[in-house]
């Protein structure tokens, strides 16, 4: 496919990624979802098809993924973010397994054999166990949340945090400070009831082969640390874990192009603007 | 759900589905008349017939706050009813169908009559509750703690604990089937004292026939969905259940199931399906989303034809009746064998022994199913125990993916059907794949 360019575009909760792919990533930008993920997917594009320097013209197949997919107005198929994320961390990780994603506000499980996937597990119900439950306590505690990974692992004396729901987690740290708990204890130890929920989800999907952690929380090292613990193995992490889902976007597209080209069937192409979709 | 948004419809829903729906009013409509006209009325946990045949006998109305509850769900009312229930202090996670027919209770002892927006026309205050030892204590302690409205009397009939292996190897079976009918004989005694008269045993014996014809035929039916495509949705067995599950001394009942057989032989037949193109055939574990049953038209729509579902609401399967039984023994014989019948079958396929998981192990692979969707429930403990394990059998042994989602049989707010059908297209991914490797592994289909 010399020549040929297709985008991934991965729209998560907070997050908005997008690969364009040929031969190797061309482009490659992150920037935030926003309130509405429609206005500001095109903007993402086009950094990165200024990245690519190439027109969105020259695009020759769009794929959206991730929980805006349906709303990516020039995307030319949407395919579920399970799909897509076992794609892209079978191209990084060839042995993948099982793949643990933790992103703002969702975490899920898939497990993958024979380039497939077999089987995945889902949590978007509840923010405790997400990007979005480090957020609001990195928050309460006035702690950058870049930091938190590498000021858990000063702990020694990790707290237990009981409570399940975020809000009396919150409620819960704010206690623990005024009991003059040192903040890198109160860290550790949320990081390891993120971890601990993760891996109990995961867990439903019997855990086997190379273990691959992706999504913003795979950035913080002391999730990755507290995660490990619980599996007992090493965990697996891209240079960019965020871009998983819309690497495997572009390639998935890719291969739909290959698939019709083989069988000599045209495939469906839409007459596509970048252009902004608005709905408020 | 409450929601009454139009659905783009992609299930062929069987035409003779629609005599259901008057038999339905005219079961809650009996039951007002009943309370008005003085005669008694019964609420009643769904007993698996033994009681209910007595009852009719004895010329007691029963009404069956578990239906009501699915009523409530689908017409959007359960939501008010389980806010008033939520209000008089009754913890959230009790079972969905309580929560309703407690608040509802608690409505209408609050009007002195039955709330005017009562969906159906409501229920009227019983003359006595009828609980059930069966499936879970919820369905008998629930009634118990609605004294606290009705101050009537609640009787139990007891139930053997029925999910184990030995019962099958020993002479247990028979020794249980002797206790329940003794808790027939209690129960009759209890109702010819409460209401001044005797039982009159050919009536019992004219009902109990009806009732294994209705039987042989819901069971005739269900074997005929096996065909491919499945000339039936599982849409049309929640509805075609009622009448099986409530109304088997009715002549009606049997009228019903026989247009539903001929209708769906004749679909089978002409090979026409429920779903067109039928891509996948689904298995349904337990309880559905009564508030949410046209989302099964989404899934439809993918071509996911929903083949067989819900055990517990099956008929049994027939069997050999033993001569010189007396008619309580045959009676309870068939509520017994609902419960035990497919332990015998799985010990004779050498299949894998654990209570509702076997028949799900039995039906994947008669009726060839691509998947398995769990319903674990947030308010039901018996219908969600067990799915893990179903799920892990069935993947392991038959190469049976499953997709779980979460919510309630009456609460919709716990329920998130975009999350479902985001998923979907995932699991058909998993499904694809199980598919071809049970066609590598040599499984039959």
């Amino acid at each position: 496919m010399k020549g040929k360019y297709f985008a991934g575009i991965d729209i998560g909760s907070t997050m908005t990624k997008v690969i364009i792919y040929s031969e190797g990533i061309r482009g490659q930008v992150i920037g935030p979802t926003g309130p509405e993920h429609r206005h500001l997917a095109n903007i993402v594009m086009e950094d990165a098809l200024a990245q690519a320097r190439i027109p969105f013209e020259a695009v020759d197949y769009v794929v959206a993924t991730g929980y805006g997919r349906i709303n990516v107005p020039f995307a030319d198929k949407q395919i579920t973010e399970i799909s897509c994320h076992a794609r892209g961390v079978l191209h990084f990780f060839p042995n993948a397994g099982t793949v643990i994603d933790i992103g703002g506000q969702d975490a899920k499980g898939i497990k993958i054999a024979n380039n497939r996937v077999v089987d995945f597990v889902m949590n978007d119900k509840c923010a405790a166990g997400t990007g979005r439950f480090l957020e609001v306590i990195a928050e309460t505690l006035g702690v950058n949340i870049k930091d938190m990974g590498p000021l858990s692992l000063k702990a020694r004396n990790k707290v237990k945090i009981s409570s399940i729901c975020t809000i009396f987690a919150e409620q819960e740290v704010v206690s623990q400070l005024s009991e003059g708990i040192p903040v890198e204890d109160i860290i550790a130890g949320l990081h390891e009831a993120i971890a601990g929920r993760a891996f109990r989800m995961a867990s439903k999907l019997k855990i086997e082969g190379d273990v691959v952690f992706t999504g913003g929380v795979a950035k913080n090292t002391g999730m990755v640390k507290a995660l490990e613990s619980h599996l007992g193995r090493p965990v697996y992490i891209c240079r960019e874990p965020l871009i998983t889902g819309a690497m495997g976007a572009a390639l998935l597209g890719k291969e739909l192009v290959e698939k019709a080209m083989e069988s000599g069937k045209a495939i469906k192409i839409k007459e596509r603007k970048l252009t902004t979709a608005r709905v408020f | 759900m409450a929601d009454k948004e139009k659905t783009k419809k992609f299930i062929n829903r069987l035409k003779s589905r629609n005599i259901v729906r008057p038999m339905v009013n005219k079961m809650y409509a009996e039951g007002v008349t009943a309370a008005n006209e003085g005669r008694p009325l019964a609420w009643s946990m769904v007993n698996w017939w033994e009681g209910d045949i007595v009852m009719r006998a004895m010329g007691v109305t029963p009404v069956y706050p578990e239906n009501y509850g699915t009523v409530c769900a689908s017409t959007g009312m359960a939501q008010k009813y389980q806010a008033i229930c939520d209000a008089e202090g009754f913890p959230t996670h009790l079972c969905g169908y309580s929560r309703n027919h407690i608040g509802y209770a608690a409505e209408m002892k609050k009007l002195g009559k039955i709330p005017p927006d009562a969906p159906l026309g409501g229920m009227a205050e019983p003359t006595f509750m009828l609980g059930s030892g069966i499936a879970c204590d919820t369905r008998f302690k629930w009634f118990q703690a609605l004294r606290q409205y009705y101050d009537v009397p609640v009787w139990t009939i007891d139930t053997p604990s029925y999910d184990h292996t030995e019962d099958i190897d020993s002479d247990i079976h028979e020794h249980n089937i002797r206790h329940k009918v003794k808790e027939l004989e209690r129960f009759i005694e209890f109702l010819e004292n409460l209401l001044g008269k005797k039982i009159d045993m050919d009536l019992v014996e004219d009902y109990l026939e009806n009732q294994e014809k209705v039987f042989q035929l819901w069971w005739e039916i269900n074997e005929l969905r096996k065909a491919k495509p499945c000339p039936m949705h599982s849409r049309d067995f929640w509805t075609l259940m009622v009448p099986g599950y409530y109304m088997t001394y009715d002549k009606d009942a049997l009228n019903l199931y026989h247009q539903v057989y001929e209708e769906v032989k004749a679909r089978t037949d002409a090979g026409i399906g429920a779903v067109t193109p039928e891509k996948y055939r689904l298995m349904f574990a337990e309880l559905p989303p009564w508030h949410s049953l046209d989302f099964f038209e989404k899934l439809a729509e993918r071509g996911w034809n929903f083949v067989v579902e819900s055990q517990g609401y099956h008929p049994p399967e027939p069997m050999s009746l033993k001569t010189g039984d007396s008619v309580l023994e045959r009676l309870t014989r068939w509520t017994y064998w609902v419960n035990v019948g497919h332990i015998r079958k799985a010990k004779e396929k050498n299949y894998p022994l654990f209570g509702p998981v076997q028949y799900y192990y039995n039906w994947a692979r008669e009726y060839q199913v691509d998947g398995f969707i769990t319903h674990s429930l947030l308010s039901c403990r018996t219908a969600t125990f067990w799915l893990p394990h179903a799920a892990n059998i069935l993947k392991e042994e038959l190469l049976v993916p499953s997709m779980n989602m979460e919510g309630d049989i009456v609460d919709f707010t716990v329920f998130d059907p975009d999350l479902v059908l985001k998923n979907a297209e995932a699991f058909e991914e998993s499904m694809d794949y199980h598919r071809g490797e049970r066609k590598r592994k040599g499984l039959e289909w």
